[in-house]
Formats: C-alpha cells, structure tokens, sequence
C-alpha cells in the first residue's frame, strides 16, 4: 500500500510506476472523515475528505449530500490543487521592477504590516477611496472583505458581479421585493433554461433536470449554441447572440396578447398591468423575429409552453447580465414574464427566499455604518441600480418589509472597468492602490488590454491569490490563499437566502498560506482597526455566530456539519400571502416599477439593441460580418482558472471556438487550425472547433484563457499569454456600452470576423491588442474622461412625491409608493392604529416605548430586557414567574378560603410564599414551582398523585383521604 | 457467481469528463493515460436540426476478450467476477495487448520511467474492490449525471440486470465477438 | 485515436526477423536437397541471419515498456508471441552453431570446436531452416490475428509476409553467399555459381509472387473490405503512404528489381537488385505496422486530436514535490 503522500508530494510520484495497488485505505486505522465542500465554483458539492496525520490522502463526493456524490473534474482535482507545485505558499515580497517575477518570501505578519502601513499612507495622503478592492467569485468570505473596506473608510470594493446575478437581481427585487431564484423544480410543468448550460456549469442541478424531465417537465432551451444542455431539451431557441432582450419582450407581448396571463394573480397582486399592457403592445412577436433569428410562431410556441404549463420557472442564466447595455432590461423582462403568469414564489414556480431570519446574513456582518455617508458617494460608478443610491432604496425597502437586507458586497458595488479606467486616468479621482482577492481581472474583466495597463500602472497593487497569475506577476505584495480543503465553507448564495450548508476545513492551510477572513482581519487589525470589530479569529467561530440564531443543538460549527450539514427553513412558499402582499414599497408586484422610475430609469422593460447590431451600427457589418458570444461556462474550466491542473488542462489543452461547417468551409477554416477572431477592439487567436452547433454567422469563444506554464516575464505585453487567447481582449466596457442600470458590461452579440493565422502572423504581436479609452484598436490611448462619456440611456427625470401633510413626522421615513411612515433606525411601519408594525413577526410595537404587544398576556414586552409592561406602560411586577396586580382589589375571583395580600396576589392565611394561580386553581410555590392545594396547602405529588402535608407528612388521596402507611 | 458489468445511459451523458479526471486522479494514472474517454462527433446534422451525444467508454471487459490470450506473459488476464486487468509485475509491455484490443482501451504511457512502462487498463477499480468488496469505480461515484451503473449481471435485483431486462441497450463492435460488457442506452430510442 | 503502439523497432524487428527466417530457410533448401556437400558456402549468410536475428531482438527487446523482464514472455504456453520468441531462439542457436563449424576455417583457434560441430552441421542448418521457415510465418500470423486491426486481420498478410521474407531471404543470400569464412575451392565457387543462378529464378518468382499477393490484398481491401480497411487501403493507393507504396515498395522494391535480375548483369542484378529488394522488404513491414488502422469508435478520432501532446509544455512544466513560491 503506498501512502497517497507519495503521490499527494509528487506527480514525480506519479510518474514512476508503482507496480503496488495505488488505492487508499479510508478504513485504515487513523483516518478520519470529515465532511467538507467542493470550493472550485459555486455548486459547491459535499466532500467527504479523509485525513490521516494532519493531511488529506483521499476525497470522495459525499452521497448523503444534495450532490449525490457527484463531483466534476474540478473537484476530483482538489487533492492536486492542494499540492500543486505552482500554488503559492508564502508571502511575497516584490524585490525587482514590477513584473520582473523577483520576489523575496516574508513573514505573513510582516508583510501585513507593511502593507497596512502603505495603505494608510495613502489614506492619509489621498483619502480611504484611492483603496479599491476587487474579489472574486465566491472563493472568498466577502463579508470580511466589506467589513475591512467599511472600517477603512473606502466604498471601492467590487467584483464581476455585474457580470453575474446581481442587476437581475435588483430588477427583480425592484419588481416583486426579492430575486425569484429558488427554482422549485419538484412541483414545476415547465422550466426555462435562459442562457445557461448547467451541463457545463452546474451538473448538480443538471441532474436534477434530467430526472425532472424524465418525469414530464417541459424544458425550454435559450441559447445561441447547441449545448451540452440544449442537446437534451424540449424546445430550443437558438436566437441571435444578445436578442435575449427582444426575444423576453416578445414572450411578454405574446403572453399578454394571447390572453394566457394569470389574470387572478395579477388582479390580486399586481400594480400597472394596464400600462404594462399598452407599453408592451409594440413588441410583437413579428418585430422580435428579425432581431432574435426566431419565428413568430417559435417565440409563439415558447410562451404557450412556459405560460401553459404552470407552474413554470425560469432559471437565471448569466447571459442576462452579459450583453451590455440591453442585460437589464432583458432580465427585467423576464421577471415580467414570471409575475404576469403568476409564477411568483408558488409551490412549482420560482421561489422568493428572502433573507435568513434566523440567523445572521452577511449584511450582519458587514458593519456597514461604519462607512461615512460621504464616503458612500464617492463610490466609482455610474450605474445606480447596482451602487448605493439603488441599493439604499432597495436594502431601506427591504428592511421595511422582509426587516433585513441584502449584503453591500456583490449588491452595492463599485463599477470595476471604472476604477480600472481612474487608475488610468484620474477621473473622477486616482485611484492609488488595489487589492485583488481571488482574482485574476485581467482575464476576468472585460477589455483585457485596459485592465492590464490598469494592473501595470496602480502605484500599489496587493494580490491575495492560489497562483501566480497574470495580475499577481505585476503585485507589490501576494499573499498565499488558503484553498478547498484548507478552509470550512459555507454556503448561503451571497446571503440572498434563507437556507444554509456548510462543510468542515479538512486539513489547516499548509506552509504560510492563509483564508481570506484571516487576512482581511490581520490587515484590518494592522490598518488599526478596532479589535472588537474583528471578534473572530477562525471562520468556525464566525460561522459559529451566523448560525446560533437557528437554535440548533450544537455547540460549534463543526458538530453542526457533522450533525446537520444543510439547515433548510421550513419552505413557506406563497409567502407573499401570508405577509399581505409582496416585498415592494407598494406591496405589490410592480409592473412599472417605482424604484427604477426613481432611479431615473423606464418603469418597464424598453427595448433597446446590443452595442452592435445591424440596425444601430450598419456600418460595421462589411468588416465584421459575423456575431461574437463569449463568456460561456465550458467543463473543465472554470472562469479562468484550472489551466495548472494537469490532468485536466490534458483533455482540453489549447482554446477552441465553435463555428458552424458552413461558414467554415466558405473562410477556409478546418477543424484544429488556428484561427483571429477580431472585433473592433482587438484580435485573438483559438483554434476552430468546426462543429453545427452555432449559426453559420454566429462565433462562440470560450472565456478565461491563459497560459500558466510560460514565463510570465518573458513577454509583458502578453505575460502568461493573457491576452492572446483571452475573449476579453474582445468584449467592451465603453461607459455607452455598458448596461445603464446595472453597469454590465457587453460580452455577447458583438460584431466580429474570423481569418486564419498565415504563416506570417501566427505570433501575437502587442500590436493586436492595443488598450484605448474609449476601446477602438485602431486609436491607441485615452481620447475622454470616462466621466464625460455619455450612457447608454439618459436618465428619465423623476419629481419626488410630496408627503401630503407637510413635514414628515420627526424619526419617521415616509414612502411614497404607498403613503405609509416607516420609523428611522427600526424601520417600523406606523400603522393606521397608531402602532408600529415590525415586519418580521408582524408583531405591534408601541410608537413611543418600542416596546412589543404581547396579546396573551395584554402587555408590553421590552424585548431587549426582558420587562414586561402593562398597557399603561407601568412595569409589571412578577413573583418569581407569576404576575403580581398591586392594589386592593384582585383582578380575578379569589376563593374564599384564600386571603387576597396588599403585594398583588392571593394565598391561604399564613402560606404567604405561595401564589394563588387562577387559571389552574393551585397555589404554586414561585421558588419550587410546586403545586399545593387550594384548600389545605398540602403539596401535590405527581408521580404518586397524592396530596402530602408537608408538615405531619402525612400522605392524601386527591379526595383529601388519608393514606395509611 | 459474479459478473461485473457496466450500464451506460447516453441519455444522460452530458460530456463533462468528471469520469476520465476522476479516474486519472484516484488512480494515480500518468497524464497520457486515460482509461475513460467521454468521446463524441459533436454535433451532428445542419444547424439548427442537429443532435449531439456522448460515449463513454472504457475497457469492455468481454467476456471473450482478445487481450488476454495474446499475452505471452500471463500479465493480461481475467477475474472470475469479469474483471479484466493486467499484473504490472508479470507485463513485459509487448504491447500485443494493447493492439488485439479492438477498442484502444489499453496503453503503456509515454511518460513514465523508459525502463518501466507497462500496460495499463481500467480495472473496474479492481483495487479499490479489493479493500471493499461492495466499492463502486470511481468514475460511477462522481457521476453528477448518474449515467453509469456498476453491478453484478449475475444477480438479479441489481439495478444493472433490471436496467438491461427493461431497456434496449447496445453493445460496442459485437461483430468481433469480444462479447463486451459494457451496455449502452442509447441517445435515441432508448425505451424498450 | 492512438495509434502506433508499435513503433519503428517492432517493423524493423519483422522485418530482420523474415530476412534471417528467409536467410535460414533458403539456405537448409539449398544444402539440405539441392547442393549437398557445399554447406560451407553457407556460413556467411547465416552469419548475417544470426547478425539480423541479433538486432531483430534487440530492436524487440527496445520496444518492450520493461526490457528488463523480456524473459517473462516464456511464462504462459498460449501466446503466438511466446511461440515467435522460442522460434528465434532455436533457430538462432542453431544457426550459431552452424556458423561455429565453420569459424575454425578462418581462425584456427576455434578449430577443435568445428571440427566437433562440423558433422553436424547440415543437420543445424536444417532445424535452422525450420525454425527459419516458422519465423517467417509467425511475423505475418502474429499481425494477422489482431483482428481488431483491418489491415492486418487478413490471411493474405502471413503469406505476403512469407514470401517477401524468403524473397529477401534470396537478396541477401545472393549478396553473401561463400564469403567468409568459407575458403572456396574450384568446386564451392561453381556451387556459388550454381546457387546464385537458381536463388536468382526463385527471387523473380517470388518477386513476381509478392507483387500479385500484394496487389490482390491492397487492391481487394481498397475495392471490398470495411470502411476502416477501405480508409487504410485508399492511403496506400492514393492517400499519404501511396510515394512511399507505389514509388517504394512497388518501384524500388519490386519493379526495378524484377527488371534488374531479368534484364540486368553484373553488378546490376547481383548487387543492386537484392539491395533493392530488401529496402523494399523492410519498407512492406513499416507501411504494414503503421497501417494499424482499428475501427474507430465515433468521436474518438476527434477526442484524441484534441487531447495534449505528451511534450506539451505544461505536461513536463511541474513537478509535484517542488514548490515554485
């Protein structure tokens, strides 16, 4: 038997044959299985790893959890990534020029400092705002990342967010009061799969799909390319490249117009439909057709199969918010199709979770009030749905109706090309220092050329990273990352939810790598932070405390993975029945939504093109002919990471697009050859993966590539290739092309052209890929101040209601939508009684004590202490736990054989310490909690059920017989 | 009496190759190595009627394999549950094996030590059965998709019997007469 | 799909392997029932029929992933490749000793040990030639019953392979025979003579022989065999391997030779020609071995051209065990 150290230290081990079986013992003497997670992406499937002697020697896919025991190549990897030879280990310090690849290993504690002093130089010198921050996708606790960001001062954290999730989930939120992502599948007749392939992204819920649809679940596939996924649906529609928009706004029209709306939801719950009904009247299935590639009739038949087969749901697909400035008004119009048929939070549609109740989110960790109002307004974006002027109206709503929010991280950020183009232009302000968590922005961002000259030229740059990537070779200081086994995880979906899942740290991180909570800690701590804000020294104390609300009968974060593992609350759907109405200033679903007209934004979807297209730019259709998407998941890949891990970059060695035979022949183009793609801002080069599973004018490329196994130094226009074969080189992040709302910025439906490499310009050349603000190849540098660059949309001017009855009551915040004041700090709502309602338990509070109505009791309860109040808001007096009514005269009827006492209760004659308790008809000892009897103070026994005279000891039957000994 | 087979339900292959890495991982195989490829043509026919499925594959552990009599060194042989496995410590690494398979599901790597290469094929995960007799292969456990079913044709409650009793299933190359033990459910027409 | 699991070494190898069976064969026909009494004209060619032997092995031995334990391939009693293994031995070892009963005639220190084999030598040469006879056969039945191999699972292929090995067989027997160490007398150089002139008959038949064989079976696949077959032949015929086919092995190989020895003298017919002929053998064996075409399972072309190359830079750019920072 081999030791699996043997092969764990060495591929070395790997390559020399080992005649003896390979296989590892986990029933051997000394292992021990601890339940961890996969950490590789965001499906974060059980593991069940075995650790003997401090060190993993095998992992397996945990079969009792939700993954079955499945796991992807990523995850069966994690056991080489956790010794992979490449991964960074210790701190490092840079010694050469920037990108030289020179580094000196420092202490982990010593370059904290050190770094912490920079970053307060700065502050001092520039203000907490010169800090931006840039994280990655959930291979971090973000939480801790704000919470750091909050105490320094700075509102310039932010990821891809944009990108992924989050301006669909605030157009959603702005609809209906929370995100509908909670697909429930079990009850569903028909699903959407909108521009996401889980076949390639998220095989977990891949699985399920496939037995659901076994079952008779009608699956509708949006995707411009044959996927993995679309292989194995009902119906595809394989539309244009980024006409999701047009194609969402048809189905609208076509639900509507063809009378298959839920007409009893939308009488009971819906506001605006009317408008919704005339405005959506142009979007006829026959104006989407041209725009989509679709027919009338496939729009016609999608929108009967969804809106027929009810329940329905639609997953969130990240093609939503990836098509540049139309990404939110697409997704708005899908949650659109999703409230006009009813398919909100319903047993089979697609669930509004809410935020944890009972335990903490990670709002409530953020320690969001430590960041000054003013700081809040120089946060660098301009897009308000996704920064704080939409946040603060979205979270204020949120508390006002669910009473919690959603977390600042991913839902309040900064724009991240936006900060990239400050550093390089000092517009609005120069932004001095960055620190990259879990990310690699140079292949991640869009326009690849730009964030590198950005990554080059920030005057101090920190990256917190697995590897050396591309943007780490150009840091001032890396830090070591603690990865998949080396940390406990868990998983709460952003803190936009209310279940929970967690998995233990199988092993402590090895050599002087560290989780990002810790670092985040230690810098904050070193910045001079208050220690009372870092409480936790380990993520298992802190989950430990998120927990704890739930009131499970565990006594750490371990016990509760070992014990419970997944918390799910009881599912309550049609909440929004129970709550009265839904989770929006007006209580309904808004079909024109307020807050976006607030904003400054059309109330409903309004149509608008990708940022090239043959109607809005005609002219670029003779050089760059055919439809680019990128940004598609593809297995084995995720994002841009994996390229180290060999035995998968082995499957899957070099990048290859798709592009359809047809087209192929007609360029000339082979399977295998290596081909330019280029769209206006600059060209790069994948192999043809000649296949019909896109258009013939359709180019699909996958995102993400680098090539770790070069020399990074070598070349610091490309340093690790990353630009030659990155699709990011092709996407842009102009401020006219980014979505207006939400920021995102536009990866598909851009205007290519494909050409063979030649002999004579197969090498990449740094001329290919030349940055520019704003991003045109052909005119190197910065032309405008981002600033000064027009949006997409101009905002829409709102005039603010007035509140009727002149000021607005002090310590009240008043709504306009539906003319209600809501108490400042608790966000209360003052109800028509005079009450405050708290939206949580829905319990009454008193407006002026803030003390809670307790109808059993007819009291008032100060839930901070306990105390408990008479209407009268006079503080009842208690006899241990038995009310007392000071006075003369009992509230109740006193038998006669008792006397009633000055102190508020009755008892028999010289047996003060005993309670007259009318509801029983016992006396009761407060102290004991004895039971006596009214007439003769004798003591009830209830394991023998008899009386017993406490005095003579003398034992009666419950006649008052006396029992002989 | 056992007899190992394995049921693959191309319905539900979606081609992520959790399966090849899976097995390359936890049986420590040199890069080169791969003893489960998920292969397929792509898709198939004009845009936009087109059809896409996947085969995985892996040794076939016939039942009348070809690659066991040719051995001259007794390396190459059979289980009396199926299994079909070479001995590294017999195998001389002629390769005639490896060239009587007529599904390529052998190889010595190319990576390896040029003194110790030997023939190497997908074992059922013989030596993980051998520490636990009721041990699924790896390439089966980490099915998301669950499109591979491991168990004994021989018994007849085993979800593998049940699965080739009440769907047609499809053998690779029968025309050899290897007769393989590897079923597939087809794509298309995969109800009985 | 992979491919060449067996490289150059493996056709090299069966290729020595055929010409020393030819070398061994020819020669105990010749001795045995045409030439009696001139046995020692043959020493020189066997010789180099115990020389391709030699390196037939050690190409054989090259191949094998763990040369170290070649032995192992005596442990089991069924393999045609065991029985390949045992055929070269014997017929080496008894080939050697028919060259021993000859090496006292040139160096006189080994003369006691000739003197003692030479009775016996004609009967060596014969079980040589049997062995000979069967190693010939062996190379082609060995390939032809990996059936999972079109182009080689064919009963054409044994006898082509046969009759190409004899074919240089004569070649080489031509371009050594009396050489040293023989110490030929009037008599021995007629039976040179005589021997050359009937070896020179037989290669055009055989050449003649081979050219037939071989076109029944590349043209027969080409027009009637499965699709991997009929993919294979096509390369021969008119795809990738068809310069080195029709201007190699069919020109070089068999046409210029068979004009050669038929119209041809001199040097021309006793020099050239035979070269010819084995380059042409040799060239059969490599196009034959590469051909390993098996029928592909779909998409399993496509899977593999995708796959990393084993030089791949990333392959060899880490080493487990060595932390880079």
């Amino acid at each position: 038997m081999t030791e699996i150290s043997k092969t764990a230290t060495g591929l070395k081990g790997l390559m020399c044959p080992d005649t003896e079986s390979t296989e590892v013992d986990i029933h051997a003497d000394g292992v021990e299985m601890i339940k961890s997670l996969c950490y590789f992406c965001h499906a974060n499937c059980g593991v069940l790893a075995y650790v003997k002697d401090g060190d993993v020697i095998k992992i397996e896919g945990d079969p009792n959890y939700s993954s079955q025991g499945g796991l992807c190549c990523r995850g069966t990897s994690a056991l080489l990534h956790v010794n992979h030879p490449a991964r960074i280990n210790h701190a490092l310090k840079r010694v050469g020029e920037k990108g030289e690849g020179k580094w000196e290993q420092i202490p982990y504690d010593q370059a904290i400092q050190e770094v912490a002093d920079k970053l307060n130089q700065i502050k001092a010198e520039s203000g907490a705002e010169a800090v931006a921050s840039a994280g990655g996708t959930t291979r971090t606790d973000d939480w801790a990342r704000r919470r750091f960001l909050n105490q320094f001062g700075t509102p310039n954290g932010f990821h891809n967010a944009l990108l992924c999730w989050i301006p669909t989930f605030m157009a959603e939120t702005c609809v209906a009061g929370w995100s509908p992502f909670e697909t429930d599948l079990g009850g569903a007749k028909s699903l959407i799969l909108w521009g996401m392939n889980p076949g390639a992204s998220t095989l977990g819920g891949m699985h399920g799909y496939t037995d659901l649809q076994k079952a008779g679940l009608k699956i509708i596939m949006v995707d411009p390319r044959y996927s993995e996924t679309a292989s194995k649906a009902d119906l595809w529609l394989p539309l244009r490249p980024g006409s999701d928009a047009a194609l969402a706004l048809a189905m609208l029209n076509a639900i509507i117009y063809g009378g298959m709306a839920d007409y009893d939801f939308i009488g009971q719950w819906c506001d605006g439909y009317d408008e919704l009904m005339e405005h959506i009247a142009e979007y006829t299935p026959e104006w989407a057709a041209p725009i989509t590639w679709l027919t009338p009739e496939q729009i016609r038949q999608a929108a009967a199969m969804y809106a027929m087969n009810k329940p329905g749901c639609i997953q969130w697909g990240c093609t939503w918010d990836q098509i540049g400035r139309a990404s939110t008004t697409g997704s708005h119009a899908i949650a659109l199709l999703r409230a006009v048929t009813g398919n909100l939070d319903v047993p089979g549609g697609d669930g509004m979770p809410g935020p944890a109740l009972n335990f903490l989110t990670d709002e409530e960790l953020e320690l969001n009030e430590c960041l000054p109002e003013e700081q809040k307004a120089k946060q660098i974006s301009r897009y308000k749905l996704t920064s704080w002027p939409g946040y603060q109206i979205i979270s204020d709503t949120a508390r006002r109706t669910w009473g919690k929010t959603l977390p600042t991280e991913w839902f309040c950020e900064a724009h991240g090309p936006s900060v990239f183009k400050a550093i390089l232009t000092g517009d609005p302000y120069q932004v001095r220092a960055l620190i990259c968590n879990a990310t690699n922005p140079v292949n991640s961002y869009g326009d690849a050329k730009m964030t590198l000259a950005a990554i080059k030229a920030v005057e101090f740059l920190v990256v917190v990273d697995y590897w050396m990537t591309p943007t780490a070779l150009f840091a001032d200081y890396v830090f070591p990352a603690a990865g998949a086994l080396e940390r406990p995880t868990i998983v709460t979906h952003y803190g936009a939810t209310d279940s929970l899942m967690g998995g233990r740290r199988a092993i402590q991180p090895k050599y002087d790598r560290h989780t990002d909570m810790v670092f985040w800690r230690k810098l904050g701590l070193a910045c001079g932070q208050d220690p009372a804000n870092w409480p936790w020294e380990t993520e298992e104390e802190a989950y430990y405390e998120v927990l704890k609300g739930i009131g499970l009968p565990v006594s750490n974060y371990n016990e509760f993975v070992d014990n419970v593992r997944m918390y799910y609350p009881p599912l309550h759907q049609s909440k929004f029945e129970s709550n009265g109405g839904f989770w929006t200033p007006s209580g309904k679903v808004e079909l024109n939504s307020t807050i976006l007209r607030q904003l400054g934004f059309p109330g409903m979807p309004t149509y608008i093109g990708t940022i090239e297209n043959p109607i809005d730019t005609p002219e670029l259709l003779d050089e760059y002919p055919l439809v680019l998407t990128t940004g598609g998941g593809f297995m084995p890949y995720h994002h841009s990471e994996h390229f180290q891990m060999q035995g998968i970059r082995y499957l899957y060695p070099d990048p290859y697009f798709s592009i359809n035979p047809e087209k192929a022949e007609e360029l000339g183009i082979e399977y295998g050859d290596w081909c330019w793609i280029e769209t206006r801002r600059g060209r790069i080069k994948m192999r043809a993966n000649v296949e019909p599973e896109v258009a013939p004018e359709v180019i699909f490329a996958p995102r993400g590539w680098w090539f770790p196994e070069r020399d990074g130094s070598a070349d610091l226009n490309n340093p690790f290739g990353c630009l030659e074969s990155n699709v990011n080189v092709l996407t842009s992040v102009d401020e006219e092309h980014c979505d207006p709302m939400g920021g995102s910025w536009a990866n598909r439906g851009l205007l290519c052209k494909v050409y063979k490499c030649t002999e004579l310009d197969h090498e990449y050349k740094a001329e290919d890929t030349q940055f520019s603000i704003p991003g045109s190849v052909a005119e190197p540098g910065i032309h405008v101040k981002p600033s000064e660059q027009p949006l997409a949309r101009e905002p829409i001017p709102f005039e603010m209601p007035q509140y009727p009855d002149g000021e607005v009551p002090e310590g009240y915040d008043w709504v306009w939508q539906n003319n209600t004041l809501y108490q400042k700090g608790t966000n209360y709502k003052l109800d028509a009684s005079g009450w405050l309602i708290n939206p949580r338990n829905k319990a009454y509070y008193d407006a002026y004590t803030g003390w809670r109505y307790d109808a059993n009791d007819e009291c008032l309860v100060d839930d901070e202490t306990g105390k408990r109040y008479t209407m009268d808001r006079e503080e009842i007096k208690y006899m241990g736990a038995y009310r007392l009514y000071p006075g003369a005269t009992a509230p109740f009827e006193v038998p006669e054989q008792l006397v009633w006492k000055e102190e508020g209760y009755a008892t028999l004659p010289g047996r003060d310490e005993l309670i007259y308790d009318a509801n029983s008809g016992w006396l009761i000892d407060p102290e004991t909690n004895v039971y006596h009897d009214a007439y003769y103070g004798w003591a009830y026994d209830p394991n023998a059920n008899c009386l017993i005279d406490m005095e003579t000891g003398k034992r009666y039957t419950m006649e008052y017989q006396e029992i002989a000994e | 009496m056992t007899r190992y087979v394995m049921v693959i339900d191309q319905r539900r292959c979606i081609g992520c190759h959790s399966c090849t890495v899976a097995c390359r991982t936890w049986n420590k195989l040199p890069l080169d190595i791969i003893y489960n490829p998920v292969v397929t043509e792509g898709a198939q026919g004009t845009w936009p009627n087109v059809h896409k499925s996947w085969t995985p594959l892996l040794c076939m552990h016939c039942e009348n394999p070809e690659c066991v009599p040719c051995c001259p060194s007794g390396a190459s042989q059979q289980d009396e549950d199926g299994t079909v496995w070479v001995d590294p410590k017999k195998c001389l690494s002629c390769k005639v094996c490896v060239n009587a398979c007529p599904y390529g599901m052998r190889d010595a790597s190319h990576l390896e030590n040029r003194m110790h290469r030997f023939v190497r094929k997908c074992t059922f995960c013989r030596d993980k059965r051998q520490l636990d007799p009721d041990a699924q292969p790896y390439c089966v456990l980490t099915c998301h998709q669950k499109a591979r079913v491991f168990g004994d044709l021989d018994d007849p409650n085993s979800e593998v019997s049940k699965l080739i009793g009440s769907v047609k299933t499809e053998r690779l190359f029968e025309e050899f007469g290897t007769e393989p033990q590897i079923y597939y459910i087809p794509e298309l027409g995969g109800k009985a | 799909m992979k491919h060449h699991y067996w490289e150059p070494p493996i056709a090299l190898y069966l290729f020595l392997g055929g010409l020393a069976g030819g070398i061994l064969f020819l020669s105990a026909i010749m001795d045995s029932f045409v030439l009696p009494n001139y046995t020692e004209i043959f020493a020189w060619p066997v010789f180099w029929a115990i020389v391709c032997v030699a390196i037939g092995c050690v190409f054989l031995i090259i191949d094998l992933g763990q040369p170290g334990v070649f032995w192992r391939v005596w442990t089991t009693a069924t393999s045609i490749i065991k029985w390949g293994a045992t055929f070269l031995v014997i017929a080496a070892v008894f080939a050697l000793l028919f060259f021993l009963a000859f090496i006292g005639d040139a160096w006189p220190i080994f003369a006691p040990l000739s003197d003692f084999l030479k009775p016996a030598a004609s009967f060596f040469l014969g079980v040589a030639g049997f062995f000979g006879l069967c190693i010939m056969m062996y190379t082609g039945i060995m390939l032809s019953t990996l059936k999972a191999h079109a182009f080689w699972a064919t009963p054409a292929l044994p006898v082509l392979f046969t009759v190409s090995a004899i074919s240089t067989g004569c070649a080489a027997i031509t371009l050594t025979l009396g050489g040293w160490p023989a110490e030929l007398d009037l008599f021995s150089m007629i039976a040179v003579e005589v021997v050359e002139e009937i070896i020179h008959t037989v290669d055009i038949i055989l050449v003649v022989a081979e050219f037939i064989i071989l076109m029944t079976m590349v043209l027969s696949f080409l027009g009637a065999g499965n699709v991997t077959a009929k993919k294979a032949a096509k390369r021969w015929v008119c795809g990738s391997y068809a310069p080195l086919f029709w201007i190699g092995m069919v020109g070089v190989g068999l046409v210029i030779p068979f004009i050669l020895y038929v119209a041809g003298s001199g040097a021309a017919a006793t020099l050239v020609a035979p070269i010819l002929v084995l380059i042409g053998g040799c060239l059969l064996r490599f196009l034959v071995v590469n051909t390993d075409d098996r029928a592909p399972i779909p998409g399993e072309e496509r899977y593999y051209t995708r796959c990393a190359k084993p030089d791949a830079e990333f392959v060899k750019k880490w080493t487990y065990g060595e932390n880079l920072f």
